[in-house]
């Protein structure tokens, strides 16, 4: 029998942006009675890794105009300027309320906030606490949420499924994985704020848990996934682990060479090389410029060979011993321990890394999805403000912005539709148990490996749909993955226990990634210019002509349906990338 | 191709034992990734929490070799060529295998009152670099529970009703030292934190994968802060009439 409980709106997903959406929405209306579903405790959440800072105007010298134009020309103009512009005048506001409830961003030295330079920003504007920023704020949303009695959470509760019944979002379903039970919550209105889906590559900055769980769920649901091709490589991972090097490293005067010795990011449009450091030049290029500068220097032969691969050195000895401790000690921690260097001593290999996905569910301003009841907010959505290309730092903000809009969207909406589909979602809630049972934990026969799959999903999806992508590229990673698909019919576990069973949660996961494989692969191929992280070697200019438009991936029986949606362009009309002078 | 052998508890609340694995090590190799081979070819129902595996979100805490550790920080090669043996911690339930029921922390959580500023002070905030970097020190937990699963008061004295463990002496503290928090949180201190328990043998500090200074910075300044609002004459009397904070040195 399927347990049941009902809210009046469930947030799946315990980080950043589901915790913004849980307090905007419990202030919006105390008698709300609202849930977080995660799968992992408090704390666990992939925030806690955001290192370098958050972008908000707050400096006499900066202006919101200025923020504006930083983030819709690194978008490659793909971003809808009138959601940046919301994005930019909300930001600094969301800043200083997390002041208020305890966040200690880091001072200058007269006792006001200071700010550091970031890729791709025309002036210092991103507010950090030491390196560890996002830890510092899901912590103090965490802590703040708790003093909202009406937020119950449900730590270590998997999602599977949203529940439509009469076109409306109404619930979801989910494991308790200590006990296994699947469980049925129902809801006036569902938030997504899961996050990003970095999993479905091989090398990635993003922890276990990234993987595309909402995007899936919400594709699986009729939901338009917006912009899937354009995937962020942060160029400075450490190989072997994928574990970031902050963006705050070049900031501070780092500086990227190659084999040679040679800063060879001047060859790729971003130079000349001094005076160093400036802003929106060299290393303190975009991402996406930055990243692909790398992938043309290994095919000149310029990069340096290790035991995973190409790399190129990140060389930050100048800044000296007194100001990598004091500035960058995080950074040094991790490369002593994880790459055995000391980047007082010596230069830190490092190689682009998947850190973001800048596509996502598909929403508006205010979070909510074309699905009435459904909303969505952070990595997992797709409002657009990041376009083409993610710019450093906008992120965090993108949270709490966006975490509060869908918040208060969620809010409004679970006021205005009250009653539930009691008899539907409860039948939805067997034949989902069901599912689980049959296809996974009682399932006879079947002589696929979860780890084989994943690990091949993960090299096709690398090998066609990276850095530079081609049509060749593509199509055969689009019939490789549809392959993939059909083998994971064929998955065996060994795991028939109920309580914990991380064999099941991860089978789980891989079905998720793999419909966002599909969405990615699909989008890419279908896309046929370059723009911001997209580049196709066949296709190397933009297009603005026929792609100044969101790419719409609808889940289908068989390969998606690609649709396309304008973009919004209000007074910022496109124009070409220009960086380095 | 050199390998190690690893002895893994496996069972759950009702028992378990150790089952040996042969694993190739590679370089640079931590004791999770050991867990994820023995997962992936050995033994897939094996259970165990992870996510970052770069030391940040404090999910794989274990018991290696006997010594509490997060097993994404724990290198292979800093045993030589010793056996390694995987335990979940010992002082939470064992749900299943690696992993334990540490629930327990979050319900003592919700018993710290939370931040607390003035009503009436508008920001954005003057505060001082040394305030504020005082205060990472503490906000740096992971939230791993190593530090509470070496509490002899917790570990040995199943004193989890007594004392709320080093984790939430440095919480209170993050809290107390706050430039703009305006509670006192000495009552709690002395009662359900149970603050006395601790005898300061600096355990938890040296197992702290974010070498924060447990002791030193945390529980004794705290211990000095209770004793001064209980047991210093004119500062137990204003306690009295209310629970405003007073300026400090400490």
């Amino acid at each position: 029998m399927v347990e049941s409980n009902q809210h009046d709106i469930v947030i799946i997903g315990g980080g950043g942006a589901g915790l913004r959406a849980a307090i905007a929405a419990a202030e919006m209306d105390p008698r709300l009675d609202i849930a977080i579903v995660s799968k992992v405790y408090p704390m666990r959440s992939h925030t806690v890794s955001a290192e370098g800072g958050a972008a908000a105007v707050i400096k006499e010298n900066d202006s919101v105009e200025d923020h504006i134009t930083d983030t819709v020309s690194g978008s490659d103009w793909l971003a809808d300027q009138d959601a940046v512009e919301a994005f930019v005048r909300e930001a600094p506001h969301e800043m200083v309320q997390l002041e208020h409830w305890g966040c200690p961003w880091s001072r200058q030295p007269d006792g006001r906030i200071a700010v550091r330079p970031f890729g791709g920003m025309t002036i210092e504007r991103t507010w950090f606490a030491a390196d560890k920023t996002g830890f510092h704020m899901l912590h103090t949303l965490f802590q703040t949420s708790l003093k909202y009695p009406t937020i119950k959470r449900y730590d270590e509760w998997f999602a599977t499924k949203l529940l439509v019944e009469n076109g409306r979002c109404q619930g979801l379903t989910a494991i308790e994985m200590r006990t296994g039970h699947v469980h049925l919550i129902a809801a006036r209105a569902v938030i997504l704020s899961t996050g990003g889906a970095g999993r479905v590559f091989p090398f990635t900055t993003n922890g276990a848990i990234k993987t595309g769980d909402g995007m899936a769920m919400a594709y699986r649901a009729g939901v338009p996934l917006k912009d899937m091709e354009f995937v962020q490589y942060h160029p400075t991972g450490l190989p072997g682990s994928g574990i970031l090097i902050t963006e705050g490293a070049r900031g501070e005067g780092g500086i990227l060479v190659n084999k040679d010795g040679y800063r060879y990011l001047q060859d790729y449009g971003l130079g000349p090389p001094d005076p160093w450091p400036r802003l929106r030049a060299m290393e303190m290029g975009p991402r996406d410029k930055v990243s692909q500068a790398f992938v043309k220097e290994v095919q000149k032969g310029r990069t340096i060979k290790g035991p995973y691969g190409d790399v190129v050195h990140l060389d930050i000895r100048h800044l000296g011993e007194k100001k990598i401790n004091t500035h960058l000690p995080f950074l040094r921690e991790l490369a002593r321990r994880y790459a055995g260097i000391d980047p007082v001593h010596e230069p830190v290999p490092v190689r682009p890394v998947v850190h973001y996905m800048m596509g996502g569910v598909h929403t508006d301003l205010h979070g909510a999805t074309p699905l009435p009841g459904l909303y969505a907010a952070g990595e997992v959505a797709c409002v657009s403000i990041n376009g083409a290309n993610r710019l450093g730092s906008n992120s965090l903000p993108e949270l709490l912005v966006f975490g509060a809009r869908a918040g208060k969207g969620a809010a409004a909406f679970a006021l205005a539709h009250s009653k539930v589909d009691r008899a539907g979602l409860a039948a939805q809630g067997r034949d989902e148990q069901e599912r689980i049972a049959t296809d996974f934990i009682r399932k006879e026969g079947g002589a696929e490996r979860i780890a084989t799959v994943r690990a091949e999903m993960t090299q096709t999806i690398e090998a066609g749909a990276g850095i530079y992508r081609d049509e060749a590229s593509l199509r055969e990673t689009c019939d490789r993955l549809a392959r993939l698909r059909e083998r994971f019919s064929h998955i065996h576990l060994d795991d028939r226990s109920l309580s914990f069973n991380t064999e099941l949660t991860s089978a789980l996961e891989l079905d998720f990634m793999l419909d966002v494989a599909e969405a990615i692969a699909h989008s890419a191929l279908a896309r046929t210019e370059s723009r911001g992280s997209h580049q196709r070697t066949d296709h190397p200019t933009r297009d603005d002509e026929r792609f100044l438009r969101h790419t719409m991936a609808y889940r289908t029986g068989g390969a998606p349906r690609i649709d396309y949606l304008d973009v919004v362009i209000t007074r910022w009309p496109p124009a070409a990338r220009v960086y380095g002078r | 191709m050199p390998e190690a052998t690893f002895h893994v508890f496996r069972g759950d609340a009702t028992g378990g034992n150790l089952v040996s694995y042969t694993v190739p090590l590679t370089e640079g190799m931590v004791v999770l990734d050991a867990i994820h081979y023995i997962q992936a070819h050995l033994d897939s129902t094996l259970a165990c929490r992870w996510n970052c595996k770069a030391a940040k979100c404090g999910s794989c805490s274990a018991e290696v070799n006997g010594r509490p550790r997060l097993m994404c920080k724990a290198r292979v090669d800093e045993f030589k060529n010793a056996p390694i043996t995987v335990r979940p911690m010992k002082a939470f339930p064992v749900i299943k295998d690696l992993v334990t029921d540490v629930s327990w922390n979050y319900r003592v959580n919700k018993q710290v009152p939370p931040f607390t500023p003035r009503p009436d002070d508008p920001g954005p905030w003057t505060m001082y670099s040394e305030d504020v970097e005082r205060i990472f020190e503490f906000r740096k937990c992971i939230e791993c529970f190593l530090c509470q699963d070496v509490c002899h008061v917790l570990r040995e004295h199943g004193g989890f009703d007594r004392y709320m463990g080093p984790r939430f002496m440095v919480r209170i503290a993050a809290l107390e030292m706050h430039p703009k928090d305006t509670l006192s949180r000495t009552d709690l201190l002395k009662e359900r934190g149970g603050i006395g328990f601790c005898n300061i043998t600096k355990c938890c500090e040296e197992v702290c994968p974010e070498h924060i200074h447990i002791t030193d910075n945390a529980i004794i300044p705290l211990k000095e802060r209770m004793a001064d609002d209980y047991f210093d004459p004119w500062r137990s009397i204003l306690r009295i009439f209310g629970r405003k904070k007073e300026p400090r040195g400490t």
